[in-house]
């Protein structure tokens, strides 16, 4: 008799990746045959697994179709099933897998277009969180010395590079927008966004090369003048200045003067 | 503010009436038209992240009373209950207070991995002591009572030795949650495994009835002929049902009852009038009880 730790694995093994050999041996027949009966949980189990990724992937799915997607989508749940309950956050590595997919390879945006799909299904679903107060910020630099400063990204917000111009490919698919979709420039370049949540929902901007250098380096937590020399030449008090306003940021912190001191925040 | 005091700022109990499940088509639908509608029950799963979507909810629990049905808890799991995941229920529990919170008699998770549905344990002592650990856990974290709804199945293991009647009773006696009876649950496995629907029903302590669920099913003629029930929430609630649900509050008396469907969604008039064919039925409860319902 199975434990029910190993009843569970041999059933997670069969719903997932369709191996029911060892699972079988624990279900009665009763009329039907134990695979028939396991089939049924299977077949629920990769339907919701795929409408999640379909939903977190709208636009790799217009771009692919349907039977594209869902043999994509059953390969991938089966590598790697959700690690938790909520579908929402199912999941990131979709569009590494579609990199790397060799059936994808004759769509050459197809990785970026997921990255930005995945960005847009984040700034969806993420946690709310307030945006910075610019007067706390700067009467906490008046106060340090020498300060460098550190934020904290708002959780939606999301940085996408990518080789193709997949925000005008992701608006045409989504839109059915032939005419669109037919008049981008695929050698356009390579395209820098950032993704974050609005009252009037996701909004997708394009920034030029050295800011969204800058707005990486503070979202990574690297310190305001890291972030300048990582950024090249920007007016970085300008870009500063519209992330706050947008509401890029919800916290700081400052290390003060030259030696690293660990991280004092303002709650 | 501790999870116990949100609850107490909840929009009241949930009353003996019909209720509907709120799905996302009828978020605006609801919000803007407020339907004549007792309750409306959630899927704890969706309401979990930022943004417009649990914002909407917001804004309707301030008209309606809440009850929010988890999906993805596993509560059968042999593993513990997954820690960051009952966080998060319980950081929607603060936000939405809902009146009732539930689960399933069901398993998603094994390995670290969800697997999306509600899977059946096999009905054993061992797990039922695990069950009773998962539930007292939940119960523990959350600081407050759940229902355990006992779950539609497919198949059923060697293994298995307690009628899933029974152990269901066990669940509720030795970790004092209540139970929210499935009787579309009831009939689909009935009907599947050649069980006495109404023998199960009789076999449910009724003081711990705390909620009743009634969907649509489907009956599907596999390759060999052989007709499985599918508990796809996809129609209205059959005939056969009906009449289990008029056995069902006999015995119980009223109690709140849900209409589900969450497969071809239909509009919303058709959700209000199932609730309405499901609160004639308690209407005629409480007038054979002799008294009016508690809201």
């Amino acid at each position: 008799m199975p434990t029910l730790h190993e009843l569970q694995r041999d059933v997670a093994r069969a719903v997932i990746a369709g191996d029911d050999t060892a699972a079988a041996m624990h279900v009665v027949a009763d009329g039907l045959a134990p695979a028939a009966r396991l089939a049924v949980y299977r077949n629920t189990v990769v339907a919701s697994l795929t409408t999640a990724l379909r939903l977190s992937y709208p636009a790799v799915y217009r771009l692919v179709g349907a039977a594209f997607f869902e043999s994509a989508a059953q390969l991938f749940l089966a590598a790697r099933p959700p690690r938790g309950a909520c579908l929402d956050d199912y999941d990131p590595g979709f569009a590494e897998f579609l990199a790397d997919f060799a059936p994808a390879a004759t769509i050459p945006y197809l990785a970026g277009v997921a990255r930005l799909d995945w960005a847009v299904n984040r700034a969806l679903h993420a946690p709310d969180a307030d945006g910075l107060d610019p007067g706390r910020l700067a009467a906490a630099i008046a106060a340090a010395n020498e300060p460098r400063l550190r934020f904290v990204p708002h959780p939606s917000v999301g940085l996408v590079h990518a080789e193709h111009p997949v925000d005008a490919i992701w608006r045409a698919v989504l839109a059915q927008d032939d005419a669109a979709m037919a008049a981008i420039e695929l050698d356009a370049g390579p395209m820098f966004l950032l993704v974050r949540r609005t009252a009037d929902g996701p909004a997708i901007a394009r920034l030029a090369p050295a800011a969204w250098r800058f707005a990486a380096s503070l979202c990574a937590g690297r310190t305001l003048e890291e972030a300048v020399a990582t950024a090249g030449p920007v007016d970085a008090a300008a870009l500063l200045a519209g992330h706050l306003i947008d509401g890029v940021f919800t916290d700081f912190a400052v290390d003060e003067g030259g030696s690293r001191q660990p991280m004092e925040t303002f709650p | 503010m501790s999870i116990a005091t949100a609850a107490a700022t909840a929009r009241g109990p949930i009353p003996a009436r019909a209720g509907i499940g709120l799905r996302f088509p009828h978020h605006r639908a609801v919000a803007e038209t407020r339907p004549e509608i007792a309750w409306l029950e959630v899927h704890t799963e969706n309401y979990l992240g930022g943004g417009a979507t649990p914002a909407w909810l917001d804004a309707i629990r301030r008209d309606y009373p809440i009850s929010c049905h988890g999906v993805g808890l596993s509560l059968g799991t042999a593993e513990r209950v997954d820690r960051h995941h009952l966080g998060r229920i319980g950081r929607a529990i603060e936000r939405f207070a809902p009146a009732l919170i539930s689960e399933h008699l069901s398993w998603s998770v094994a390995g670290g991995h969800y697997l999306a549905d509600l899977l059946p344990l096999p009905l054993t002592e061992e797990a039922l002591a695990i069950v009773c650990r998962n539930v007292n856990e939940t119960q523990e974290f959350l600081r407050r009572r759940i229902l355990v709804e006992n779950p539609s199945s497919y198949l059923r293991y060697w293994h298995s030795v307690i009628p899933e009647w029974e152990f269901l009773a066990a669940v509720a006696a030795r970790t004092g949650c209540g139970i929210l009876c499935d009787v579309n649950n009831i009939y689909v496995s009935a009907q599947n495994h050649g069980w006495d629907a109404s023998a199960y029903l009789a076999a449910l302590p009724p003081a711990a009835i705390g909620e009743i669920h009634l969907a649509g099913h489907a009956t599907r003629r596999l390759d060999d002929g052989t007709i499985l029930r599918i508990d796809d929430h996809g129609s209205r609630v059959a005939p056969t049902v009906w009449a289990l649900y008029a056995e069902a509050l006999d015995r119980f008396g009223p109690v709140p009852t849900l209409i589900e469907w969450d497969t071809d969604i239909p509009p919303l008039a058709t959700l209000l009038d199932e609730a309405r064919s499901a609160q004639a039925r308690l209407d005629r409860c409480n007038g054979k009880a002799g008294h009016a319902d508690a809201a």
